[in-house]
Protein backbone atom coordinates (compact mmCIF):
# COMPACT_ATOMS: atom_id res chain seq x y z
CA UNK A 1 0.00 0.00 0.00
CA UNK A 2 1.31 3.11 -0.92
CA UNK A 3 1.81 6.18 1.89
CA UNK A 4 -1.22 8.00 2.90
CA UNK A 5 -0.75 11.59 2.33
CA UNK A 6 -3.63 12.60 4.61
CA UNK A 7 -5.21 10.50 7.36
CA UNK A 8 -8.32 10.94 9.84
CA UNK A 9 -8.46 9.11 13.27
CA UNK A 10 -12.00 9.09 14.62
CA UNK A 11 -12.82 12.28 12.87
CA UNK A 12 -15.72 13.70 14.44
CA UNK A 13 -17.39 17.20 14.75
CA UNK A 14 -20.81 18.09 16.34
CA UNK A 15 -23.40 20.53 15.81
CA UNK A 16 -25.32 20.43 19.20
CA UNK A 17 -26.74 17.19 19.57
CA UNK A 18 -25.84 16.38 15.81
CA UNK A 19 -22.81 15.17 15.25
CA UNK A 20 -21.84 15.33 11.33
CA UNK A 21 -18.97 13.81 11.04
CA UNK A 22 -18.90 10.53 13.84
CA UNK A 23 -15.87 9.16 14.05
CA UNK A 24 -14.47 9.18 10.75
CA UNK A 25 -10.94 7.17 10.49
CA UNK A 26 -10.09 7.20 6.39
CA UNK A 27 -6.17 6.93 5.04
CA UNK A 28 -5.88 8.97 1.56
CA UNK A 29 -2.87 7.35 -0.35
CA UNK A 30 -0.57 9.90 -2.26
CA UNK A 31 -0.96 10.35 -5.47
CA UNK A 32 -4.43 8.96 -6.30
CA UNK A 33 -7.97 10.66 -6.91
CA UNK A 34 -10.22 9.65 -3.71
CA UNK A 35 -14.01 10.73 -4.09
CA UNK A 36 -16.55 10.29 -1.22
CA UNK A 37 -20.00 10.25 -1.88
CA UNK A 38 -23.28 10.09 0.32
CA UNK A 39 -26.69 11.58 0.37
CA UNK A 40 -27.59 14.63 1.28
CA UNK A 41 -26.40 15.74 5.07
CA UNK A 42 -24.14 12.74 5.33
CA UNK A 43 -21.34 14.98 6.59
CA UNK A 44 -19.37 15.10 2.97
CA UNK A 45 -19.42 18.95 3.05
CA UNK A 46 -18.11 19.21 6.88
CA UNK A 47 -16.20 16.19 6.12
CA UNK A 48 -14.17 18.67 3.73
CA UNK A 49 -14.18 21.67 5.93
CA UNK A 50 -12.40 19.56 8.84
CA UNK A 51 -9.86 18.66 6.30
CA UNK A 52 -9.34 22.16 4.67
CA UNK A 53 -9.30 23.60 8.74
CA UNK A 54 -12.34 25.94 8.42
CA UNK A 55 -14.38 23.72 10.75
CA UNK A 56 -12.56 22.71 13.80
CA UNK A 57 -13.14 19.12 15.07
CA UNK A 58 -15.07 18.32 18.14
CA UNK A 59 -12.60 15.21 18.46
CA UNK A 60 -10.34 13.10 16.66
CA UNK A 61 -7.45 13.98 15.00
CA UNK A 62 -6.57 14.79 11.01
CA UNK A 63 -2.66 14.00 10.24
CA UNK A 64 -0.70 15.74 6.81
CA UNK A 65 2.37 13.78 5.78
CA UNK A 66 2.15 12.02 9.42
CA UNK A 67 2.19 15.51 11.60
CA UNK A 68 -0.84 16.54 13.19
CA UNK A 69 -2.81 19.40 11.77
CA UNK A 70 -5.80 18.92 13.45
CA UNK A 71 -5.89 22.72 14.91
CA UNK A 72 -4.04 23.96 11.80
CA UNK A 73 -6.05 27.29 10.36
CA UNK A 74 -6.89 27.87 7.30
CA UNK A 75 -3.85 29.49 6.05
CA UNK A 76 -1.73 27.24 7.70
CA UNK A 77 -2.94 24.18 5.78
CA UNK A 78 -3.34 26.01 2.43
CA UNK A 79 0.73 26.97 2.98
CA UNK A 80 1.66 22.90 3.73
CA UNK A 81 -0.04 22.30 0.40
CA UNK A 82 -3.63 21.96 0.90
CA UNK A 83 -6.17 23.48 -1.66
CA UNK A 84 -9.75 23.91 -1.68
CA UNK A 85 -12.03 24.61 -4.00
CA UNK A 86 -15.64 25.88 -3.36
CA UNK A 87 -19.05 24.31 -4.34
CA UNK A 88 -20.65 27.96 -4.72
CA UNK A 89 -18.46 29.76 -6.46
CA UNK A 90 -16.34 31.48 -4.26
CA UNK A 91 -14.00 34.16 -5.81
CA UNK A 92 -13.73 37.85 -6.01
CA UNK A 93 -16.83 39.10 -7.77
CA UNK A 94 -14.94 42.37 -8.68
CA UNK A 95 -11.52 41.21 -9.85
CA UNK A 96 -10.57 40.25 -13.23
CA UNK A 97 -9.90 36.39 -13.85
CA UNK A 98 -5.98 37.33 -13.99
CA UNK A 99 -6.22 39.25 -10.64
CA UNK A 100 -8.09 36.66 -9.01
CA UNK A 101 -5.25 33.90 -9.98
CA UNK A 102 -2.71 36.67 -9.05
CA UNK A 103 -3.92 36.51 -5.98
CA UNK A 104 -3.65 32.99 -5.39
CA UNK A 105 -0.21 32.89 -6.89
CA UNK A 106 1.02 35.62 -4.48
CA UNK A 107 0.17 33.85 -1.74
CA UNK A 108 3.24 31.45 -2.59
CA UNK A 109 5.54 34.07 -1.68
CA UNK A 110 7.35 33.72 1.40
CA UNK A 111 5.40 37.16 2.40
CA UNK A 112 3.33 39.27 0.89
CA UNK A 113 4.17 42.39 3.21
CA UNK A 114 5.64 43.95 0.27
CA UNK A 115 5.26 47.70 0.02
CA UNK A 116 7.04 49.07 -1.78
CA UNK A 117 8.20 46.88 -5.45
CA UNK A 118 4.84 47.43 -7.78
CA UNK A 119 3.22 43.42 -7.81
CA UNK A 120 3.28 43.49 -11.56
CA UNK A 121 7.30 43.56 -11.67
CA UNK A 122 7.23 40.05 -9.63
CA UNK A 123 7.03 38.17 -12.15
CA UNK A 124 7.23 34.51 -11.15
CA UNK A 125 3.83 35.30 -9.38
CA UNK A 126 2.70 36.11 -13.19
CA UNK A 127 4.05 33.42 -14.72
CA UNK A 128 2.29 30.89 -12.20
CA UNK A 129 -0.96 32.81 -12.27
CA UNK A 130 -0.82 32.50 -16.68
CA UNK A 131 0.42 28.99 -16.01
CA UNK A 132 -3.20 28.05 -14.09
CA UNK A 133 -5.41 30.22 -15.77
CA UNK A 134 -4.09 28.63 -19.70
CA UNK A 135 -4.44 25.22 -17.50
CA UNK A 136 -8.09 25.77 -16.90
CA UNK A 137 -9.16 27.20 -20.37
CA UNK A 138 -8.87 30.37 -18.99
CA UNK A 139 -5.88 31.57 -21.04
CA UNK A 140 -8.10 34.15 -23.23
CA UNK A 141 -10.39 35.36 -20.59
CA UNK A 142 -7.80 37.20 -18.18
CA UNK A 143 -9.71 40.44 -18.62
CA UNK A 144 -13.27 39.08 -17.73
CA UNK A 145 -14.88 39.94 -14.35
CA UNK A 146 -14.75 36.96 -12.27
CA UNK A 147 -18.61 38.00 -11.04
CA UNK A 148 -20.04 38.12 -14.73
CA UNK A 149 -18.55 34.35 -15.42
CA UNK A 150 -20.48 31.95 -16.44
CA UNK A 151 -21.27 29.12 -14.11
CA UNK A 152 -18.99 26.74 -15.71
CA UNK A 153 -16.18 29.37 -15.99
CA UNK A 154 -16.70 30.50 -12.71
CA UNK A 155 -15.58 26.34 -11.55
CA UNK A 156 -12.64 26.80 -14.25
CA UNK A 157 -11.81 29.70 -12.34
CA UNK A 158 -12.45 27.91 -9.18
CA UNK A 159 -9.92 25.11 -9.69
CA UNK A 160 -7.24 27.25 -11.58
CA UNK A 161 -7.50 29.89 -7.86
CA UNK A 162 -6.59 26.17 -6.12
CA UNK A 163 -4.03 25.57 -8.88
CA UNK A 164 -2.01 28.54 -8.88
CA UNK A 165 -1.42 27.46 -5.25
CA UNK A 166 0.41 24.37 -6.31
CA UNK A 167 -1.49 22.25 -3.73
CA UNK A 168 0.11 18.78 -3.44
CA UNK A 169 -3.65 17.78 -1.59
CA UNK A 170 -6.89 18.98 -3.58
CA UNK A 171 -9.94 19.13 -2.31
CA UNK A 172 -12.67 19.80 -4.83
CA UNK A 173 -16.39 20.27 -3.40
CA UNK A 174 -18.63 19.22 -5.50
CA UNK A 175 -17.26 20.81 -8.75
CA UNK A 176 -20.08 19.55 -10.94
CA UNK A 177 -22.81 20.67 -9.23
CA UNK A 178 -25.13 23.32 -11.28
CA UNK A 179 -23.50 22.70 -14.01
CA UNK A 180 -25.21 21.63 -17.70
CA UNK A 181 -24.04 18.50 -19.63
CA UNK A 182 -21.43 19.95 -21.66
CA UNK A 183 -20.17 22.29 -19.21
CA UNK A 184 -20.16 19.35 -17.08
CA UNK A 185 -17.70 16.86 -19.47
CA UNK A 186 -15.50 19.94 -19.83
CA UNK A 187 -15.02 20.35 -15.94
CA UNK A 188 -14.42 16.63 -15.47
CA UNK A 189 -12.15 16.54 -18.34
CA UNK A 190 -10.19 19.43 -16.31
CA UNK A 191 -10.36 17.56 -13.41
CA UNK A 192 -8.89 14.84 -14.80
CA UNK A 193 -5.88 16.46 -15.79
CA UNK A 194 -5.36 18.49 -13.16
CA UNK A 195 -5.55 15.51 -10.28
CA UNK A 196 -2.96 13.75 -12.61
CA UNK A 197 0.22 13.42 -10.39
CA UNK A 198 -1.29 14.49 -7.44
CA UNK A 199 -3.77 13.76 -4.60
CA UNK A 200 -7.04 14.72 -4.61
CA UNK A 201 -10.45 14.43 -2.41
CA UNK A 202 -13.47 14.87 -4.49
CA UNK A 203 -16.91 14.96 -3.11
CA UNK A 204 -19.54 14.79 -5.76
CA UNK A 205 -22.99 13.90 -6.22
CA UNK A 206 -22.48 12.83 -10.14
CA UNK A 207 -22.09 9.13 -10.02
CA UNK A 208 -21.27 8.79 -13.23
CA UNK A 209 -18.42 11.58 -13.18
CA UNK A 210 -16.95 9.92 -9.54
CA UNK A 211 -16.78 6.29 -10.81
CA UNK A 212 -15.12 7.26 -14.20
CA UNK A 213 -12.96 9.23 -12.73
CA UNK A 214 -11.87 8.16 -9.36
CA UNK A 215 -9.38 5.65 -7.42
CA UNK A 216 -11.18 5.27 -4.71
CA UNK A 217 -14.46 5.91 -3.49
CA UNK A 218 -15.62 6.52 0.67
CA UNK A 219 -19.49 6.34 0.73
CA UNK A 220 -20.44 8.26 3.93
CA UNK A 221 -23.88 7.85 5.08
CA UNK A 222 -25.17 10.03 8.90
CA UNK A 223 -21.47 11.02 9.05
CA UNK A 224 -20.36 7.40 9.56
CA UNK A 225 -17.97 5.61 6.94
CA UNK A 226 -20.20 3.00 5.33
CA UNK A 227 -17.54 1.45 3.18
CA UNK A 228 -14.49 2.34 1.60
CA UNK A 229 -12.76 0.53 -1.76
CA UNK A 230 -12.49 0.22 -5.58
CA UNK A 231 -14.98 2.10 -7.69
CA UNK A 232 -16.23 -1.48 -8.86
CA UNK A 233 -16.26 -2.61 -5.71
CA UNK A 234 -18.73 -0.11 -4.54
CA UNK A 235 -20.64 -0.27 -7.83
CA UNK A 236 -21.59 -4.04 -6.74
CA UNK A 237 -22.07 -3.30 -2.69
CA UNK A 238 -25.50 -4.26 -1.77
CA UNK A 239 -25.36 -2.47 1.28
CA UNK A 240 -24.48 0.93 -0.86
CA UNK A 241 -27.14 0.53 -2.94
CA UNK A 242 -29.74 0.01 0.04
CA UNK A 243 -27.92 2.50 1.79
CA UNK A 244 -28.04 5.33 -0.85
CA UNK A 245 -28.39 4.83 -4.78
CA UNK A 246 -31.48 3.25 -4.78
CA UNK A 247 -32.84 -0.03 -5.85
CA UNK A 248 -32.96 1.36 -10.06
CA UNK A 249 -28.84 2.05 -9.52
CA UNK A 250 -27.34 0.18 -12.33
CA UNK B 1 -3.88 60.94 -16.71
CA UNK B 2 -6.84 63.96 -16.05
CA UNK B 3 -6.81 62.80 -12.62
CA UNK B 4 -2.86 62.90 -12.14
CA UNK B 5 -3.08 66.39 -14.05
CA UNK B 6 -5.59 67.75 -11.43
CA UNK B 7 -3.53 66.16 -8.47
CA UNK B 8 -0.59 67.91 -9.29
CA UNK B 9 -2.49 71.09 -10.21
CA UNK B 10 -4.03 70.96 -6.61
CA UNK B 11 -0.36 70.50 -5.11
CA UNK B 12 1.09 73.43 -6.61
CA UNK B 13 -1.62 75.24 -5.75
CA UNK B 14 -1.27 74.50 -2.39
CA UNK B 15 1.92 75.02 -2.12
CA UNK B 16 1.91 79.05 -4.05
CA UNK B 17 -0.72 79.79 -1.06
CA UNK B 18 2.74 79.36 1.14
CA UNK B 19 4.46 82.66 -1.23
CA UNK B 20 1.14 84.67 -0.23
CA UNK B 21 2.15 84.73 3.34
CA UNK B 22 -1.12 85.42 4.03
CA UNK B 23 -1.65 84.53 7.82
CA UNK B 24 -5.65 83.08 7.36
CA UNK B 25 -4.88 81.35 4.39
CA UNK B 26 -2.29 79.55 5.27
CA UNK B 27 -4.00 78.74 8.95
CA UNK B 28 -7.10 77.68 6.77
CA UNK B 29 -5.34 75.56 4.48
CA UNK B 30 -3.20 74.37 6.42
CA UNK B 31 -6.24 73.09 8.60
CA UNK B 32 -7.81 71.77 5.80
CA UNK B 33 -4.93 69.86 4.66
CA UNK B 34 -4.53 68.33 7.76
CA UNK B 35 -8.22 67.21 7.27
CA UNK B 36 -7.30 65.26 3.86
CA UNK B 37 -3.83 63.52 5.74
CA UNK B 38 -6.40 62.31 8.01
CA UNK B 39 -9.29 61.12 5.44
CA UNK B 40 -6.32 59.39 3.06
CA UNK B 41 -5.25 57.55 5.99
CA UNK B 42 -9.28 56.53 7.09
CA UNK B 43 -9.46 55.60 3.02
CA UNK B 44 -6.54 52.97 3.37
CA UNK B 45 -9.10 51.18 6.16
CA UNK B 46 -12.71 51.81 5.01
CA UNK B 47 -12.35 52.24 1.12
CA UNK B 48 -9.14 49.39 0.66
CA UNK B 49 -9.67 46.86 3.28
CA UNK B 50 -13.06 47.04 3.97
CA UNK B 51 -12.86 48.00 7.58
CA UNK B 52 -14.71 50.95 9.07
CA UNK B 53 -12.80 51.77 12.27
CA UNK B 54 -14.71 54.93 14.39
CA UNK B 55 -10.29 54.95 16.34
CA UNK B 56 -9.04 57.16 14.18
CA UNK B 57 -9.65 60.40 15.47
CA UNK B 58 -7.72 58.67 18.50
CA UNK B 59 -4.33 58.24 17.13
CA UNK B 60 -5.06 61.47 15.86
CA UNK B 61 -5.34 63.04 19.85
CA UNK B 62 -2.75 60.84 21.08
CA UNK B 63 0.18 62.00 19.03
CA UNK B 64 -0.87 65.55 19.69
CA UNK B 65 -1.35 64.96 23.35
CA UNK B 66 1.72 63.09 23.14
CA UNK B 67 3.37 66.56 21.47
CA UNK B 68 2.25 68.49 24.61
CA UNK B 69 3.79 65.92 27.16
CA UNK B 70 7.04 65.90 25.31
CA UNK B 71 6.94 69.74 25.13
CA UNK B 72 5.80 70.95 27.90
CA UNK B 73 7.00 68.11 30.03
CA UNK B 74 10.57 67.01 28.90
CA UNK B 75 11.43 70.17 27.24
CA UNK B 76 12.24 67.97 23.94
CA UNK B 77 10.95 70.45 20.77
CA UNK B 78 12.79 69.55 17.72
CA UNK B 79 11.06 67.55 15.03
CA UNK B 80 13.47 65.00 14.90
CA UNK B 81 12.32 64.02 18.14
CA UNK B 82 9.10 64.55 18.91
CA UNK B 83 7.93 63.48 15.48
CA UNK B 84 9.06 59.50 15.69
CA UNK B 85 7.91 59.46 19.08
CA UNK B 86 4.37 61.13 18.53
CA UNK B 87 4.33 59.04 15.48
CA UNK B 88 5.61 55.79 17.60
CA UNK B 89 3.25 55.98 20.10
CA UNK B 90 0.00 56.84 17.66
CA UNK B 91 1.57 53.69 15.79
CA UNK B 92 2.01 51.32 19.26
CA UNK B 93 -1.73 52.72 20.27
CA UNK B 94 -2.97 51.41 17.17
CA UNK B 95 -1.27 48.25 17.41
CA UNK B 96 -2.73 47.14 20.98
CA UNK B 97 -6.11 48.59 19.39
CA UNK B 98 -6.10 46.98 16.29
CA UNK B 99 -5.08 43.67 17.85
CA UNK B 100 -7.82 43.71 19.52
CA UNK B 101 -10.21 45.16 17.86
CA UNK B 102 -9.87 42.99 15.28
CA UNK B 103 -10.88 39.39 16.76
CA UNK B 104 -14.15 41.13 16.00
CA UNK B 105 -15.71 41.69 12.58
CA UNK B 106 -18.37 43.94 10.98
CA UNK B 107 -20.36 45.83 13.20
CA UNK B 108 -19.05 45.02 16.09
CA UNK B 109 -15.46 45.81 15.45
CA UNK B 110 -17.05 49.28 14.56
CA UNK B 111 -18.59 49.30 17.63
CA UNK B 112 -15.31 47.86 19.87
CA UNK B 113 -13.36 51.09 18.38
CA UNK B 114 -15.47 53.04 18.99
CA UNK B 115 -15.36 51.87 22.28
CA UNK B 116 -11.62 52.22 22.96
CA UNK B 117 -11.94 55.99 21.37
CA UNK B 118 -14.77 56.98 23.91
CA UNK B 119 -12.47 55.30 26.39
CA UNK B 120 -9.91 57.40 25.62
CA UNK B 121 -11.71 60.67 25.83
CA UNK B 122 -12.87 60.30 28.75
CA UNK B 123 -9.52 59.37 30.27
CA UNK B 124 -8.30 62.68 28.85
CA UNK B 125 -11.50 64.62 29.39
CA UNK B 126 -11.65 63.85 33.39
CA UNK B 127 -7.90 63.98 33.72
CA UNK B 128 -7.18 67.52 35.49
CA UNK B 129 -3.50 67.04 35.31
CA UNK B 130 -3.70 66.45 31.35
CA UNK B 131 -5.67 69.61 31.16
CA UNK B 132 -9.01 68.35 31.57
CA UNK B 133 -11.84 69.31 28.99
CA UNK B 134 -9.90 72.17 28.21
CA UNK B 135 -6.96 70.19 27.02
CA UNK B 136 -3.50 71.42 26.87
CA UNK B 137 -0.76 73.99 25.56
CA UNK B 138 2.01 72.76 23.64
CA UNK B 139 4.31 75.91 25.16
CA UNK B 140 7.14 75.29 22.55
CA UNK B 141 6.20 74.29 19.08
CA UNK B 142 8.88 71.82 17.06
CA UNK B 143 8.68 74.69 14.16
CA UNK B 144 8.00 78.52 15.40
CA UNK B 145 6.26 79.64 12.56
CA UNK B 146 3.26 79.44 10.45
CA UNK B 147 4.92 79.19 7.27
CA UNK B 148 7.17 76.72 8.38
CA UNK B 149 4.36 74.37 9.86
CA UNK B 150 2.02 75.10 6.28
CA UNK B 151 5.23 74.00 4.56
CA UNK B 152 5.47 70.83 6.94
CA UNK B 153 1.85 70.05 6.70
CA UNK B 154 2.04 70.04 2.72
CA UNK B 155 4.98 68.32 2.23
CA UNK B 156 3.36 65.58 4.71
CA UNK B 157 0.38 65.60 2.87
CA UNK B 158 2.49 64.66 -0.63
CA UNK B 159 4.50 61.93 1.05
CA UNK B 160 1.15 60.38 2.82
CA UNK B 161 -0.87 60.24 -0.53
CA UNK B 162 2.46 59.25 -2.39
CA UNK B 163 3.65 56.41 0.00
CA UNK B 164 -0.54 55.09 0.29
CA UNK B 165 -0.42 54.72 -3.74
CA UNK B 166 2.83 53.10 -3.79
CA UNK B 167 2.46 50.67 -1.40
CA UNK B 168 -1.37 49.70 -2.70
CA UNK B 169 -0.06 48.71 -6.25
CA UNK B 170 2.68 46.74 -4.15
CA UNK B 171 1.87 42.65 -3.15
CA UNK B 172 0.88 43.93 0.29
CA UNK B 173 -1.94 46.45 -1.45
CA UNK B 174 -3.24 43.47 -3.72
CA UNK B 175 -3.40 41.46 -0.84
CA UNK B 176 -5.89 44.09 1.17
CA UNK B 177 -8.20 44.12 -2.16
CA UNK B 178 -8.73 40.73 -1.53
CA UNK B 179 -9.53 41.52 1.90
CA UNK B 180 -12.10 43.97 0.90
CA UNK B 181 -13.51 41.12 -1.85
CA UNK B 182 -13.60 38.04 0.20
CA UNK B 183 -11.62 37.82 3.41
CA UNK B 184 -12.86 34.23 3.75
CA UNK B 185 -11.24 33.27 0.48
CA UNK B 186 -8.17 34.83 1.15
CA UNK B 187 -7.58 32.78 3.88
CA UNK B 188 -7.84 29.86 2.43
CA UNK B 189 -5.60 30.74 -0.19
CA UNK B 190 -3.15 30.79 2.42
CA UNK B 191 -2.94 34.67 3.56
CA UNK B 192 -2.98 35.23 7.22
CA UNK B 193 -5.46 37.84 6.91
CA UNK B 194 -5.94 39.27 10.73
CA UNK B 195 -1.80 40.50 10.32
CA UNK B 196 -2.62 41.60 6.82
CA UNK B 197 -5.20 44.12 8.42
CA UNK B 198 -3.60 44.65 11.57
CA UNK B 199 -0.41 45.99 9.80
CA UNK B 200 -2.84 48.42 7.46
CA UNK B 201 -4.68 49.31 10.73
CA UNK B 202 -1.28 50.38 12.49
CA UNK B 203 -0.38 52.49 9.46
CA UNK B 204 -3.84 54.24 8.86
CA UNK B 205 -3.16 55.05 12.91
CA UNK B 206 -0.12 56.54 12.18
CA UNK B 207 -1.20 59.04 9.54
CA UNK B 208 -3.48 60.13 11.81
CA UNK B 209 -0.88 60.41 14.37
CA UNK B 210 0.76 62.34 11.72
CA UNK B 211 -2.16 64.66 10.89
CA UNK B 212 -2.56 65.34 15.18
CA UNK B 213 1.18 66.33 15.65
CA UNK B 214 0.86 69.29 13.03
CA UNK B 215 -2.69 70.15 14.39
CA UNK B 216 -0.53 70.46 17.29
CA UNK B 217 2.24 72.01 16.18
CA UNK B 218 -0.17 74.60 13.88
CA UNK B 219 -2.45 75.61 16.69
CA UNK B 220 -0.35 75.25 19.61
CA UNK B 221 -2.67 73.28 22.14
CA UNK B 222 -4.69 69.89 21.84
CA UNK B 223 -8.63 69.42 23.49
CA UNK B 224 -9.88 66.09 24.20
CA UNK B 225 -12.91 66.42 22.23
CA UNK B 226 -10.21 66.33 19.18
CA UNK B 227 -10.45 62.65 19.76
CA UNK B 228 -13.45 62.00 20.65
CA UNK B 229 -15.79 59.95 18.39
CA UNK B 230 -17.51 63.10 16.91
CA UNK B 231 -14.32 63.84 14.69
CA UNK B 232 -13.91 59.91 13.81
CA UNK B 233 -17.29 60.21 12.47
CA UNK B 234 -16.60 63.09 10.21
CA UNK B 235 -13.54 61.96 8.87
CA UNK B 236 -15.59 58.60 8.14
CA UNK B 237 -18.12 61.30 6.16
CA UNK B 238 -15.36 62.86 4.43
CA UNK B 239 -13.96 59.52 3.08
CA UNK B 240 -17.71 58.52 1.83
CA UNK B 241 -18.32 62.01 0.52
CA UNK B 242 -15.26 62.36 -1.37
CA UNK B 243 -15.18 58.73 -2.63
CA UNK B 244 -13.79 55.76 -0.76
CA UNK B 245 -10.85 53.43 -2.33
CA UNK B 246 -9.29 56.02 -4.30
CA UNK B 247 -7.07 58.10 -1.77
CA UNK B 248 -7.32 61.17 -4.00
CA UNK B 249 -11.62 61.51 -3.67
CA UNK B 250 -11.45 61.63 0.65
CA UNK B 251 -8.30 64.63 -0.04
CA UNK B 252 -10.38 66.02 -2.25
CA UNK B 253 -13.95 65.56 0.42
CA UNK B 254 -11.81 67.12 3.12
CA UNK B 255 -10.67 70.45 1.07
CA UNK B 256 -14.65 70.78 -0.06
CA UNK B 257 -15.65 70.28 3.37
CA UNK B 258 -13.38 73.10 5.09
CA UNK B 259 -14.34 75.62 2.04
CA UNK B 260 -18.38 74.65 2.91
CA UNK B 261 -17.61 75.12 6.78
CA UNK B 262 -16.14 78.38 6.75
CA UNK B 263 -18.32 79.77 3.84
CA UNK B 264 -21.05 78.32 4.83
CA UNK B 265 -20.47 79.82 8.54
CA UNK B 266 -21.09 83.25 6.94
CA UNK B 267 -24.33 82.58 5.25
CA UNK B 268 -25.84 80.92 8.03
CA UNK B 269 -25.22 79.60 11.57
CA UNK B 270 -26.68 76.30 10.26
CA UNK B 271 -24.12 75.39 7.82
CA UNK B 272 -23.83 71.49 9.64
CA UNK B 273 -27.49 71.20 7.67
CA UNK B 274 -25.80 72.21 3.94
CA UNK B 275 -22.99 69.60 4.76
CA UNK B 276 -25.49 67.16 6.09
CA UNK B 277 -27.48 67.87 2.77
CA UNK B 278 -24.60 67.35 0.56
CA UNK B 279 -23.38 63.95 2.20
CA UNK B 280 -27.01 62.67 1.60
CA UNK B 281 -27.12 63.83 -1.68
CA UNK B 282 -23.99 62.57 -2.66
CA UNK B 283 -24.35 59.00 -1.09
CA UNK B 284 -27.93 59.01 -3.05
CA UNK B 285 -26.84 60.03 -6.44
CA UNK B 286 -23.04 59.85 -6.58
CA UNK B 287 -22.34 56.32 -4.81
CA UNK B 288 -19.00 56.25 -5.54
CA UNK B 289 -18.76 59.80 -4.00
CA UNK B 290 -17.50 62.85 -5.82
CA UNK B 291 -14.51 60.96 -6.90
CA UNK B 292 -17.03 58.70 -9.11
CA UNK B 293 -17.39 61.70 -11.32
CA UNK B 294 -13.51 62.21 -12.64
CA UNK B 295 -14.31 58.72 -12.89
CA UNK B 296 -16.67 58.49 -15.41
CA UNK B 297 -19.09 55.50 -16.31
CA UNK B 298 -18.76 52.24 -13.62
CA UNK B 299 -15.77 49.68 -14.19
CA UNK B 300 -17.77 46.09 -15.42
Amino acid sequence: MAEALIETRGLTRRFGALAAVDGVSLSFEKGRLHAVIGPNGAGKSTFLNLLSGELRASAGRVLLGGADVTRAPPDRLSRLGVGRAYQTANLFPELSCGDCVWLAAQSRLPSSMHFFRPAERYSQVGVRAARALEACGLGQRSAAIAGQLSYGEQRQLEIAMVLATDPVLLLLDEPLAGLGHDEALRVVALLREVARGRTAILVEHDMDAVFSISDSVTVLVDGRVLVSGKPEEIRRSTAVRDAYLGGDFA
Amino acid sequence: MRRRLLLLAGAAALAAVAFSGDRFWLQFLGKAMIGCILAIGLDLLVGFTGLVSLAHSAFFGLAAYALAGLTNGLGLTSPLATLPLCLGAAAAAALIIGWLSLRATGVYFIMVTLAFTQMLYYFFNDAPSLGGSDGLYVQARPVDSRLAAYLAIWASLIAVYLLLSQMLRAPYGRVLEGIRGNEQRMRSLGFPTRRYKLVAFVIAGATAGLAGYLDATLYGFVTPAQLGWRQSGLILVTVLLGGKGTLYGPAFGALLLAFIEHYGEQVTEHWNALIAALVIAVVLFLPRGLAGLLQGRPRG
